[in-house]
């Protein structure tokens, strides 16, 4: 019998060492991806832009917001690569600035929404009590109003400011997730693999974070990447309005809304932030894809 | 007679018609009624019936999958009927399934190690330090290579994915196996080989089967004594052998007919079973079976039959067995 | 019970010039993986009036052939090569439009699960009324003429008729039901109905009764059985289950991995099988009222993409000979009505 388990020992430690050799070559794999790539760089480098803001901007007190009237509107020059906008603030500083407002924003935003909505989603498609149903009754209420409206009513209550804006657009965000997860949980509720862990008698919560969350990761994560354009516009606009970023401080949805205005003369002022916003969203969605198309290999 | 592992008396799963959100529901789907039975320890008993005749629905009641109604589930001579899930739970570890579409019984998204070793926690005996040595010696057993513990899944064949699952029922070291139509998904030979595996594994670790199916051809090879289940009711029990040579119940007999046999010499009178299966949520009064049966009498739709006892561990439900039996009326040549 | 009558039914000896033949049929998916070779050289002929199985496992390609007759397989991804021969056309090479006045009117199909390929928005009745003005306008004039009565009137006339002839009862109220509302075994018997309502040549059944309980398919057997000889259309079963090939079967021919490997007459499939793989396949199917333990074939069925080299069984045969492993196995006729693919009786 001795020898038996030894010979079980020897295969068990030699499969876990060839699987730890494996997985390095799977690593390696991943990133040969072109796609993953190119958008991964690109979303690194926004954020280190976004973190170390004040030493990459060449004129960073006009990107906090300094005024310097004398240069205002100046088109793009070697002294201020993007020109300059009605205040004479160097535009590039202050779409570097605006890195942390609007990215940051975003992804705040994004992140809590998913945060409140998947877990909720999860409780109320595997309960089909109350709790579950109460849930899905506030989804429903929330989603029935425009989620513009909601953000602005909540932003006048609450006073205008960007922390107000990421609170007043998490709200009506929130319930997209609890719906897309309750969905999903839904349709695999009812598989063999749930029911074999209730046959091993695991609980409610083990069975949801186990079995029925990974299962339903990729159309979540799907959803994340593509939010995260529509909160940066968003924050913009509520920026625009006057309930969401106070001036002086730089925000990409305000200058493009504010540099629209004056496209057809000083084009320079939109289309800076304009174009910063369409890469990073690009970034985003193309990394999105990538990840879906690794968290789907195993179908 | 040696001792019963299971014993189910008068066990009923209702499922609620429609679920009214205050009082009780008004109509039931009677999935299970009235179901009296005796698991042997170290036998193989089929359940053979029909679709929606209620036999999963048994097989889980049992495991106590299903929402038990009413009646007593016996399990190594413990009343686990009306048991809380925490009370449950050592229990559980005892009495595992195997299910019928092996792709859908393991998780896509967790490697054969991690499926098994979600088992292997609950197995007492296996300290945490030895997972991956018994993940490997389980997969030995069913017959799989060690170098697939680390696979997922969708990797590997129907046969291969249903080994697992078994690999996966045998990990908590269970007493009881119940196989819901394990085999129907496969292949005749793979099929062939999976049943092969189970028998052997049956006299080497000393197991008791439930194995339920809608092919009655594979009872024979398989179990020893076959339960036939009809509309939710158990309407025959008898020994594999005697139950093909010489049903007691008009529909095993129905049931037995309609079954095309390989051989083209034997012929069958194909198709001498009228009607359509009935409606668990409205079963026909009386006897069950007896708007479809050739040999009904008055009684048969008044009153639901009682157990009559054949012999031994046999027994079967029927008002006229007896006149049936003497007459010769179920024996086919 | 007439045994006798029945098993003489299944021994007519097929003389005379086969309604269908397939020559040299090879199909080829191309995917992302490569491309897999699904068919390779299947050869078989259809006589009239008789009920040919075309038996295998998953993944044996009897399905393919099915599907590749009517041209059901989208072309972007599929290479066809070889013929189907038809009323002297080859339909392979037919275009969609040609195609159209063979699919469901002298060839027609039916599929595994009866309530999915009923289209569930209108009922039944509406279903059956536009097929009957379709395949037979001749018989609602006959029937208005005779009856005095309107189109309506005649169409439904007909329907029951049909219906009737396929074993349903309660016909009235069943026309006004959706396809959700029948069983299983209805909806089969329902789906036969439409099929033969245009009288077709051929009536292809892609594992008919697999999704139904035994009792009813007990029914659709013998209702096949009948209908074929009483319609004079001819019948490719295609199935899993052997004891349906031997029961109401004339001939059966065994697949493997894309290829016909043994075709022959019902007895001697079953009697004196010649090729390894219908031995193995027999020892393996288990028979209602005998105990012996139960043995198979072991291995899997061979990757399509790289198929192996020669014999696309040899890795699996326990009399695999060194030419099995470089050339293909020819067909040979081993008796009458009785051909193998096996170099074991191919002395070349």
């Amino acid at each position: 019998m001795d020898k038996q388990s030894k010979s079980y020992k020897e295969m068990a430690s030699k499969v876990a060492r060839e699987h730890r050799k494996l997985k390095w070559f799977q690593l390696r794999h991943l990133l040969k991806r072109k796609a993953a790539l190119i958008s991964l760089l690109i979303l690194v480098t926004t954020l280190l832009v976004a973190v170390f803001a004040p030493l990459i901007a060449p004129y960073p007190d006009q990107g906090r917001g300094t005024v310097n009237i004398e240069q205002r509107l100046q088109a793009p020059s070697f002294s201020h690569l993007f020109g300059t906008d009605s205040y004479g603030r160097d535009i590039l500083s202050r779409v570097i600035y605006g890195a942390r407002i609007s990215v940051f924003g975003g992804i705040i935003i994004v992140f809590f929404a998913a945060v409140i909505g998947v877990p909720l989603g999860l409780w109320a498609g595997y309960n089909e009590g109350i709790s579950g149903a109460l849930i899905i009754r506030v989804v429903e209420l929330v989603l029935s109003f425009p989620s513009t409206l909601i953000a602005m009513a909540i932003s006048i209550i609450i006073g205008a400011g960007w922390l107000t804006a990421i609170i007043a657009l998490t709200i009506p965000w929130w319930p997209w997730y609890t719906r897309l997860v309750q969905g999903e949980v839904l349709s695999i509720k009812q598989t063999l693999y749930v029911e074999a862990a209730q046959m091993l008698g695991y609980g409610k919560i083990y069975i949801i974070f186990r079995h029925l969350l990974p299962n339903i990761l990729t159309p979540v994560i799907a959803m994340i990447l593509l939010d995260l354009g529509p909160a940066i516009i968003a924050i913009g606009l509520l920026s625009f309005l006057g309930l969401g970023t106070q001036p002086p401080n730089a925000d990409w949805g305000l200058m493009v809304w504010q540099g629209a205005q004056n496209i057809l003369t000083e084009w320079w002022i939109a289309i800076a932030p304009g174009c910063a916003m369409f890469m990073v969203v690009i970034a985003f969605n193309l990394f999105g894809d990538a990840l879906k198309e690794i968290l789907d290999s195993n179908p | 007679m040696t001792a019963s592992l299971i014993k189910l008396e008068e066990v009923n799963t209702w499922f609620p018609y429609s679920k009214p959100i205050v009082g009780k529901p008004e109509s039931w789907v009677k999935a299970v009624n009235d179901v009296s039975l005796n698991i042997i320890e170290g036998e193989c008993i089929g359940l053979v019936g029909e679709s929606g005749c209620g036999k999963s629905t048994l097989g889980r009641t049992i495991l106590r999958l299903a929402p038990l109604y009413s009646g007593n589930i016996h399990f190594l001579g413990d009343n686990i009927g009306k048991l809380s899930a925490k009370r449950l739970k050592p229990y559980r570890a005892k009495m595992q399934m195997v299910f019928q579409d092996p792709k859908a019984s393991l998780n896509p998204k967790m490697t054969v190690f991690k499926i098994l070793k979600e088992a292997l926690v609950l197995n007492k005996r296996v300290a945490k330090e030895d997972y991956l040595e018994q993940a490997v010696k389980l997969l030995n057993l069913v017959d799989l290579r060690p170098e697939h513990i680390y696979r997922y899944p969708h990797e590997f064949s129907g046969g291969q994915q249903q080994r697992i699952s078994i690999a996966r029922a045998l990990a908590t070291d269970p007493k009881f196996i119940v196989f819901d139509e394990a085999t129907s998904a496969l292949d005749v030979s793979v099929q062939a080989q999976v049943i092969n595996l189970m028998k052997a594994l049956q006299d080497k670790l000393m197991l008791t089967y439930l194995f339920i199916s809608h092919d009655l051809s594979i009872m024979e090879h398989v179990c020893s004594r076959v339960a036939v289940m009809y509309a939710g009711q158990v309407v025959e029990v008898q020994n594999s052998r005697s139950l093909f040579d010489a049903p007691r119940h008009p529909y095993t007999r129905a049931l037995k007919n309609a079954v095309p046999i390989a051989d083209p010499e034997s012929k069958n009178d194909l198709g001498i079973l009228k009607g359509d299966v009935p409606k668990l949520s409205n079963p026909p009064s009386g006897c069950h079976f007896h708007p479809r049966c050739d040999f009904r009498d008055k009684i048969c739709s008044k009153v639901s039959p009682e157990v009559s006892k054949i012999n031994g561990n046999s027994w079967v439900r029927c008002h006229l067995h007896e006149k049936l039996w003497k007459h010769g009326a179920l024996i086919s040549e | 019970m007439n045994n006798l009558a029945l098993s003489k039914e299944n021994e007519q000896t097929f003389s005379g010039d086969p309604v269908m033949q397939v020559k040299d049929l090879n199909v080829a998916f191309n995917n992302h993986g490569g491309q897999a070779k699904i068919l390779e050289g299947v050869n078989f002929c259809l006589y009239p009036r008789e009920i040919l199985a075309l038996v295998g496992e998953t993944g044996s390609g009897k399905s393919v052939t099915a599907k590749s007759i009517l041209n059901l397989i989208p072309s972007h991804s599929r290479e066809t090569t070889g013929e189907v021969l038809f009323d002297d056309r080859n339909l392979i090479s037919l275009s969609a439009k040609d195609l159209q006045f063979i699919r469901g009117k002298r060839i027609s199909m039916v599929f595994q699960n009866p309530q999915s390929s009923i289209n569930p928005v209108f009922t039944l009745g509406e279903q059956i009324g536009r097929l009957i003005r379709l395949y037979l306008p001749h018989e609602i004039s006959a029937v208005m003429h005779k009856n005095q009565c309107s189109p309506k009137r005649a169409i439904e006339t007909i329907a029951k008729d049909k219906l009737n002839e396929v074993g349903l009862t309660d016909i009235q109220r069943m026309l006004k039901l959706y396809a959700g509302q029948i069983s299983g075994g209805m909806a089969q018997r329902y789906r036969i109905a439409l099929s033969l309502l245009s009288l077709p040549e051929i009536l292809i059944a892609d594992e008919a009764t697999s999704a139904l309980d035994v009792t009813v398919q007990a029914h659709i057997l013998k209702l096949m059985k009948d209908l074929c000889k009483n319609k004079e259309t001819a019948i490719l079963f295609i199935t899993h289950d052997l004891g349906i090939a031997a029961q109401i079967c004339a001939r059966v021919a065994v697949m493997y991995a894309g290829r016909i490997v043994e075709i022959s007459d019902t007895k001697s499939l079953f009697k004196n099988p010649c090729h390894p793989y219908t031995k193995g396949l027999l020892k393996a199917v288990p028979k209602l009222g005998k105990n012996e333990p139960l043995s198979f074939v072991s291995g899997m069925i061979p990757d399509l993409v790289n198929p192996p080299r020669g014999c696309r069984f040899h890795p699996r045969c326990g009399h695999a000979m060194d030419i099995c492993r470089e050339k293909k196995p020819k067909d040979l006729m081993v008796e009458e009505n009785h051909r193998v693919s096996c170099f074991l009786y191919n002395k070349q």
